[in-house]
Parts: C-alpha cells; sequence; structure tokens
C-alpha cells in the first residue's frame, strides 16, 4: 500500500478512536457529574457509594444497564423500534468529528493536526449531521405505538424544526464575519481579530437558547415531559436502548458546548500564549487543555440551568421560538452586515 | 473485491427488505431490483474503477426510490425516500460538491422530510391494505407517460455513441466550496434565484391564508 496512505489512515484512525473513547467516557461521567451537582442543588448528598466520591458510579449504572431485560413491545415496529436508538446515537457521536480540538503537534517529525476532518462547509455539516437525529426521536415514539410516544415524538419535531431556524441564524452571524464555513478558519479568524462573543452576544444568546431546545434539555425537554407524558418518545424502552437515548443526550450536549466554544468563544485559543514563547507541543497541550475546560464550563452551565428553570409550556416553547428569537437572530444578522460594512470587524 | 462487495450489499439489502417487506410487496420490490441491477450490468462500462461506488450508492438510490412507492406503510415510504435523498447527497459528494451535499441533507432529510414524518405521526396513517391502485384516467395516463420516460431512457442510453453519462468534474481551485456555489447564485443565476424566492413566498403566503380561519 502507498505510505502516504497508510499515514493518512493510521492518523485519521487514532484520532477517531481517541475521540470517541474520550467522548464516550466524558458521557458517562457526565451522567454522574448530572446527579451530583443536582443533588448538591437541591441540598442533597447524591450517590456516594460507588468508589471513592461515587465515582464508579456510571460503572455500575452500565452494567445495571446491561442487564436489564431489553423490552420489546408486541404491538410495535419491531425493526424501527429497534432502529431508532441508533439513528439517534449515531450522528450525536459523528458531529464531533469535524470540530478542531487543538492546534497542530509535532509528532515522529510529522506535523498532526488535532481534528478529524477539516472540511470546507463544516458548519453545514453539523448542523446537517443533527438534524438527522430528530428521526431518532420521531421515529421511537411513533414504533412504540403509544400515544405517550407518539405525542413525545411529535412534540420534538416541531420543536427541532423551529429552533434549527434561528440557531441558523445566528451562526450566519459568525459566518459573516468569518468568510468561511470552515471551522478551523472561525478559529483563525478569532486569534487575529478577538473572540467573537466580544461582538456577537445577541448571536450567542440565540445560538445557545437554541442548542438548549436542540439537545431537548430543561427547560425544553418537551418531548419527555414526565408530567403530561409520562417519558415521552422513550416510555416503552428499556436497558441498553433506553440508555442509547441518554447517552446521544449527552453527546448532543458536549458537541453544541464545543460548537459554541468553537464559534464564540475563540476554540482552543489562548490570548497571550504566544507571547510565551512554549515549545510547539507543550503550547499544544495548554490549547487542547483550555478547550476542554471552556467546553467544560458549558457542559456544566447545562447542567446548572436543568436543575434551576421549570419547563416551558407547549404554546410558550412555540412562541419563544418563532416571535422572540427568530427576529432577534434576524436582526443580529443585519447588525454584523452593518459593523462589516462599516469595516469596524 | 468489487464483486465481493457488491455482493455482501445486496445481501444486507435483501436481508433489509424481507425485514422490512410484506411479503405481497416483495415480489414487485425484487423484480424492480433484479431489472436495475441488469441496467447496471448492461452499462457497466461506466461503473469501471471508482465509479464502482456510483454504481453501488446509484443501486441503493434505485432500490429505495421504487420502495417509496411500493411499500404499504407511508411511515416506511418515508424513511426510503430519505434514504433515497442521502443517495443523492452522496452522489454530490463524489462530484466534490460538498456544500450542494450538505446543504441537500440539511434542507431535504434534515427539514423537509421531518415535516412529512410528523404529519404522518399527526394523521397517524396506518399502512393501506394492499396496494391502491389509481384506475380509469390516472391509470392510463401513468402507462402513457411512464413508456414515454422509458422510451426517451432507452434512446439517450442508444445514441450516447460512448460519450460519458456527466463530464468529470472540472477540478478546479475552489469547485465545490460555498464561496463557488454563492457565486453562481448570486452572479450567474441570479434571476432564477430570485424567481424561486417568489415563488417560495407566494406558497408561504398561501399556507398563511388558509390555516388562518378568521382574517382581522
Amino acid at each position: 500500500m502507498d505510505p502516504r496512505l497508510l499515514q493518512v489512515i493510521v492518523e485519521a484512525t487514532a484520532k477517531i478512536a481517541l475521540i470517541l473513547f474520550v467522548n464516550l467516557t466524558l458521557i458517562a461521567y457526565l451522567t454522574l457529574l448530572e446527579r451530583r451537582v443536582s443533588a448538591w442543588i437541591q441540598d442533597r448528598r447524591g450517590p456516594n457509594r460507588v468508589g471513592p466520591f461515587g465515582l464508579l458510579q456510571p460503572l455500575a449504572d452500565g452494567i445495571k444497564f446491561i442487564f436489564k431485560e431489553a423490552i420489546l413491545p408486541p404491538q410495535s415496529h419491531k425493526v424501527l423500534y429497534v432502529l431508532a436508538p441508533v439513528i439517534i446515537f449515531v450522528p450525536a457521536m459523528v458531529t464531533f468529528s469535524v470540530i478542531p480540538f487543538g492546534p497542530a503537534i509535532d509528532l515522529f517529525g510529522m506535523s498532526i493536526p488535532l481534528h478529524i476532518a477539516d472540511v470546507d462547509s463544516g458548519v453545514l455539516v453539523i448542523l446537517g449531521l443533527s438534524s438527522l437525529g430528530v428521526y431518532g426521536i420521531a421515529l421511537a415514539g411513533w414504533a412504540s405505538n403509544n400515544k405517550y410516544s407518539l405525542m413525545g415524538g411529535l412534540r420534538s419535531s416541531a420543536q427541532l424544526i423551529s429552533y434549527e431556524l434561528a440557531m441558523g441564524f445566528a451562526v450566519v452571524g459568525v459566518l459573516m464575519a468569518t468568510g468561511s464555513l470552515r471551522l478551523t478558519d472561525v478559529i483563525e479568524h478569532q486569534m487575529r481579530h478577538g473572540w467573537n462573543i466580544l461582538w456577537q452576544l445577541p448571536g450567542f444568546i440565540v445560538f445557545f437558547t437554541a442548542a438548549f431546545a436542540e439537545t431537548n434539555r430543561l427547560p425544553f425537554d418537551l418531548p419527555e415531559a414526565e408530567s403530561e407524558l409520562v417519558a415521552g418518545y422513550h416510555t416503552e424502552y428499556s436497558g441498553m436502548r433506553f440508555s442509547m437515548f441518554y447517552m446521544a443526550e449527552y453527546a448532543n450536549m458536549i458537541t453544541a458546548s464545543a460548537l459554541a466554544v468553537t464559534l464564540y468563544f475563540g476554540g482552543y485559543h489562548v490570548p497571550g500564549l504566544s507571547l510565551l514563547g512554549l515549545p510547539v507541543n507543550v503550547a499544544a497541550l495548554v490549547q487542547v487543555a483550555a478547550f476542554a475546560l471552556k467546553t467544560g464550563a458549558f457542559l456544566f452551565v447545562y447542567v446548572w440551568v436543568r436543575w434551576t428553570l421549570p419547563r416551558f409550556r407547549y404554546d410558550q416553547l412555540m412562541n419563544l421560538g418563532w416571535k422572540v428569537l427568530l427576529p432577534l437572530a434576524l436582526a443580529h444578522v443585519l447588525w454584523v452586515a452593518l459593523i462589516i460594512l462599516l469595516g469596524w470587524a | 473485491m468489487q464483486l465481493l462487495t457488491g455482493l455482501v450489499i445486496v445481501v444486507m439489502l435483501v436481508a433489509l427488505m424481507r425485514a422490512l417487506m410484506p411479503s405481497r410487496v416483495l415480489v414487485p420490490a425484487v423484480a424492480g431490483t433484479v431489472s436495475a441491477l441488469v441496467l447496471l450490468v448492461v452499462f457497466r462500462q461506466d461503473l469501471a474503477g471508482t465509479e464502482f461506488w456510483a454504481g453501488a450508492v446509484g443501486f441503493v438510490a434505485i432500490l429505495s426510490a421504487l420502495l417509496v412507492v411500493l411499500h404499504p406503510s407511508p411511515m416506511v415510504s418515508v424513511l426510503f425516500l430519505i434514504l433515497n435523498l442521502l443517495c443523492v447527497s452522496l452522489f454530490y459528494l463524489m462530484l466534490s460538491a460538498h456544500t450542494l451535499g450538505a446543504l441537500q441533507v440539511i434542507v431535504y432529510a434534515g427539514a423537509i422530510m421531518v415535516l412529512f414524518v410528523f404529519v404522518i405521526m399527526l394523521l397517524n396513517l396506518k399502512a393501506e391494505e394492499g396496494l391502491q391502485m389509481g384506475r380509469g384516467l390516472q391509470r392510463w395516463g401513468a402507462v402513457v407517460f411512464g413508456s414515454a420516460f422509458a422510451a426517451m431512457l432507452f434512446w439517450v442510453l442508444r445514441h450516447r455513441q460512448g460519450r460519458p453519462f456527466i463530464e468529470p468534474p472540472r477540478f478546479v481551485e475552489g469547485f465545490g466550496t460555498a464561496k463557488d456555489l454563492g457565486t453562481l447564485l448570486f452572479g450567474e443565476y441570479v434571476f432564477a434565484t430570485e424567481a424561486a424566492s417568489i415563488l417560495l413566498i407566494a406558497a408561504m403566503v398561501g399556507a398563511v391564508l388558509l390555516a388562518k380561519k378568521r382574517l382581522d
């Protein structure tokens, strides 16, 4: 085989394995974080029995999920019922592949960029893949053949369509400033001209709010509102299939947080790091750590908001999406255009 | 190697069909797939080398298109339509039009088809009892236009004289990027773009007018 091709394959495989490992571990420990932080907010103790500080709790949860009976409801559409958790989980994991998590590092005399794929329309790939995740929820709701599940699926498809638009327009502001759809270009532009958050605050607010709706997190978790829909689209699911919905939710949270960091908070950029004159690899590691830290902060905000705010009513959700966020996003596009026209950015 | 891959794909698809299809639509689906396969084999000189993958994706596209029409359950039909649109997106990617491929997924698979799924779930459509054939004018119209289309396709295949179906993509600098696409849409084809946007606005206004019971 051509050595160059071999090198590409080995490099890509190593990075994919690394990202899968980090993401899956992070998902497991986000469940623990969620439970510990919720306990802290509600003045409880939370899970602290399995291992030191409850650190082995995700492992115990996983074993429990595997040994639970995987129920297949007799009145369901069997194939789609089994397929639905896969359809929601795969796009959630794949989306991370275009997000750059660090600058290039020098390894064995080669310069290795720290992202799996640097596609020309990276932002579009993320939006496209994340919009496919809705089929998992809709199909889970439909295939279960249960009226609560169906209502959950219906709500989720309406909600995701509504908030996708606002999210897209919020991102347009960043793309106009950068003049490119490539995520590495977005980061480089922010390195030279300052982080986008400094002058695109309305866009960020719209983006982050819509991201909550896209990941079905409180206050927008209408598809699984337990007070009215039992558990929404995953009422009929059990065991590992049930846990895949949760893993997909956390994977989506990670991607949304990483995307918010990349678009508005300079990605892996650390201001003033180049002044220190560190060796390339050390500087790269510091920047990867900075990226992880920024993403982690957003993940904490997700958990924080979930245990602080109550759930919206359905009409409030639609009003907020169409009558507040979308006009705000459009106005933000005009504002960014004005700034660029006047040559301030 | 290619034969093996093709065989694996065919076996996977047949297994998928067996799982998803009631037995009464299996015969037309298999017949359509086999005829598509025969067509691919007959014109395989276009599918040598890297174009093998174009053939494989095309095969999936044809099969899913057939199943959209043949499957009795509306929900499964819609899912096959989504699969078909994803195949079209793959075609764009193979022609190195990345932006167009991504837009195809966002607009069709991600937005329009979600509305289809939404409507089917809202009306809770169940599988039809057998295939509903149109009658009278509809059936004869289908026969006439279908044969005309088949004749046209056959004529094109006979008279192309060894030319490829599609010109190989020109790998000019920046081909397929968002900038390239935007320059074309708002430069050369600006009139068509604006006309399409006016059409969409008209459709939207019409929909709002129909949906609103009372205008005040």
